[in-house]
């Protein structure tokens, strides 16, 4: 090799080797971040869920799960947040489904305001949505004044029921669910629709056919980000659930705030933490599937 | 085989007329072409054929039922799109055989008709590979079979080879007439590509600003265009405004007699119908470039004024950058107003050099007798 040469490599692996240390800073930060704010404290926590000190020192013990999972109040607990988390879930995709298809293949100018207005809550603060619902949905609230206004009798309150952080979470979750399908739909071309009217089918046939298998991973995704956000959720079943039963949020915060026991609510925090891996898991598989069939 | 007649269909955009009072009678087993520039209106007309726009005004008859409104899936025609349309989650085999399947046929008769629209446009055996496993071509094929396996009366092909390369496209618009002819069906195929249409139609209709210009034959297109935009539009064609006055029409430095009272004219003369004779003066037009393409030059000119226009000449003719030439056209057509209106005098003529006089026995009687008869 010349002495160009070998200089002229020289220079190149100082190149190659900056590129490098600038890539490596750049994630710095946010792997710093996601280490000391989540995997730290999980690991902590999960640390603690499965250790109880004696008096030789810290040994290992499944006591605290043992609890949890032979607790009435904690099980009925988890049970109403699967229950909500599920029902939210089918409500949030068979609402948001029809909306989608209609704004991704209507072309009135009225797709725009429907758009508009279903994206509405996403600016709307969970703590203002609550007190709207109370006002409009809890005891003597404006459907109440409507209905009696009226002459009809008022009907049951869903405010303080399960059906209130129902109503509030859909509300709340339908337009982060209707981007996710509206992404996902903009892969579905209106030539593919068209050729598939064109052969003989008909509306039905065309979403079952044709539309839903080609968006069946965008809605796995979006059931996954729904579940994982239900399951996090705290402001909407605080403010607007019942207090027994309670979601998993609210009951995490009242054992640690209200009974002061840290290693329950940590052993309820886990117990969350892992229900929503599991989706996150379904969520994984289903971008890699998709990424898969991209590249075949 | 079916019959379709179009009866002044009109629909509106907006402020836009996208297709404006277009009728257009299809005989069996025939193929038209709708010709035209984007935006002309041609892709309209066939989505309104197949159903998948509803006209604002006027009526589609297919062997004289009304089936203006109509949706596609009720409606006896098959669509070929642009952009293949094959659904990527079912293989080949599903793609042809959905039609079917939706008619609830038995299954051994779903897969022998699959498989015969398959063998039929050259993929058999492709059944059970996925549409991105297959060429641009393949693609196109098997959007073809999907529409030919369901019989439709009418099929219609929106642009089928635009995204198909040069090659691939001759081959297929090959393999789509001979289809065509073997299975005898009218079809209706939409394309601004003006040699497909010439390759392809039994008839051609251009349309521009969503009204039909002219449809006629092929060569009847190419050769008596009836306006100054279809003469535009297909092929090569040198449009010259000029003056006609005491009979003779000067544009450009070519004078040419014609039938007319005097005022403005264009005249129109394709670059092979152009000859060339070696000049010098001031009236002579500059030789501008010279392409040679192998089977013939092509001559760019500037004429006195200014004009550019393109003239074509033997390999081996010399014709250099900077040469002068007088310009002799050996035939030509006359439009005011956009329209056909002028046509060569008899051949022979004394202004012409001698070498170039046989050349003007190159019009066809024909032609001259229907530029006559559009005199008018």
């Amino acid at each position: 090799m010349s002495t160009v040469e070998a200089a002229t490599a020289a220079v190149k692996r100082r190149h190659v080797d900056g590129r490098g240390l600038i890539g490596l800073l750049l994630v710095a930060a946010p792997v710093t971040l996601i280490g000391a704010l989540i995997l730290w404290p999980v690991s902590v926590s999960v640390f603690d869920t499965l250790t109880v000190r004696g008096p030789d020192g810290r040994h290992f013990s499944l006591e605290s799960y043992r609890f949890f999972f032979s607790d009435g109040f904690s099980l009925r607990n988890l049970w109403l947040t699967i229950q909500v988390a599920a029902i939210c879930t089918v409500l949030l995709l068979v609402i948001s489904l029809p909306i989608a298809l209609y704004l991704r293949f209507s072309e009135t100018r009225l797709a725009g305001y429907i758009q508009a207005l279903a994206l509405f809550p996403l600016f709307v603060p969970s703590i203002l949505l609550a007190y709207a619902l109370i006002r409009t949905l809890g005891p003597n609230g404006t459907v109440d004044i409507l209905l009696t206004a009226v002459g009809l009798p008022k009907i049951p309150s869903p405010y303080l029921t399960p059906w209130g952080p129902i109503i509030g979470l859909v509300w709340d979750n339908l337009p982060l669910t209707l981007l996710i399908i509206l992404a996902g739909l903009s892969n579905v071309s209106r030539a593919s629709i068209d050729a598939a009217r064109d052969v003989g089918a008909g509306s039905f046939a065309v979403l079952w056919y044709i539309v839903l298998p080609r968006i069946r991973g965008t809605l796995l995704v979006a059931a996954s980000f729904i579940i994982l956000g239900l399951f996090s959720a705290f402001t909407l079943p605080y403010l607007l659930g019942p207090a027994v039963p309670e979601m998993m949020g609210p009951f995490m915060r009242r054992t640690i705030i209200e009974v002061d026991d840290p290693l329950q609510a940590r052993t309820q925090a886990v117990v969350t933490f892992m229900i929503c891996a599991l989706f996150a898991m379904f969520y994984v598989r289903s971008v890699a599937r998709t990424r898969r069939e991209q590249s075949s | 085989m079916a019959e379709l007649e179009i009866r002044n269909l009109s629909r509106v955009f907006g402020a836009t007329r996208a297709v404006n009072d277009v009728s257009i009678s299809v005989a069996h087993g025939e193929l038209l072409c709708l010709l035209g520039p984007s935006g002309s209106g041609k892709s309209t007309v066939l989505r309104m054929l197949g159903g998948f726009e509803r006209p604002d005004s006027g009526s589609i008859l297919i062997d004289g039922k009304d089936v203006t409104n109509l949706p596609p899936e009720r409606r006896p025609t098959g669509m070929v799109f642009q952009s293949h349309a094959l659904w990527s989650h079912m293989d080949v085999f599903s793609n042809v055989a959905f039609g079917l399947k939706l008619r609830r046929l038995p299954r051994q008769d779903i897969r022998q008709r699959t498989e015969a629209a398959l063998d039929m446009v050259g993929l058999a055996g492709f059944g059970p590979r996925r549409p991105t496993k297959l060429s641009g071509g393949q693609q196109q094929r098997v959007a073809l079979a999907r529409s030919l396996v369901l019989e439709p009366k009418i099929l219609l092909l929106d642009e089928p080879f635009a995204s198909l390369d040069q090659h691939l496209r001759e081959r297929m618009r090959e393999e789509v007439r001979e289809i065509q002819q073997r299975a005898g069906i009218t079809m209706v195929f939409v394309t601004h590509g003006q040699d497909e249409a010439l390759a392809l139609a039994d008839r051609i209709a251009v349309m521009r600003d969503g009204r039909l210009e002219q449809v006629d034959k092929p060569d009847a297109v190419y050769r008596r265009p009836r306006t100054a935009f279809v003469a535009g539009f297909i092929g090569q064609m040198n449009l010259i405004d000029g003056e006609v006055r005491a009979g003779s029409l000067n544009a450009a430095g070519v004078t040419v007699a014609v039938a007319l009272a005097d005022g403005p004219a264009t005249l129109a003369m394709r670059p092979e119908d152009i000859g060339l004779q070696r000049a010098s003066g001031a009236d002579a037009a500059t030789v501008h470039r010279v392409i040679d393409f192998g089977t013939h030059l092509s001559v760019e000119l500037q004429a006195s004024g200014g004009t550019r226009l393109k003239a074509t000449a033997q390999p081996g003719s010399g014709w250099t950058a900077g040469m002068q030439a007088h310009l002799h056209p050996r035939k030509f057509a006359v439009y005011r107003d956009g329209t056909l209106c002028g046509l060569p005098l008899a051949p022979g003529r004394a202004d012409l050099p001698l070498s170039l006089q046989s050349l003007v026995t190159d019009q066809a009687p024909a032609s001259r007798d229907h530029l006559a008869s559009n005199h008018s």
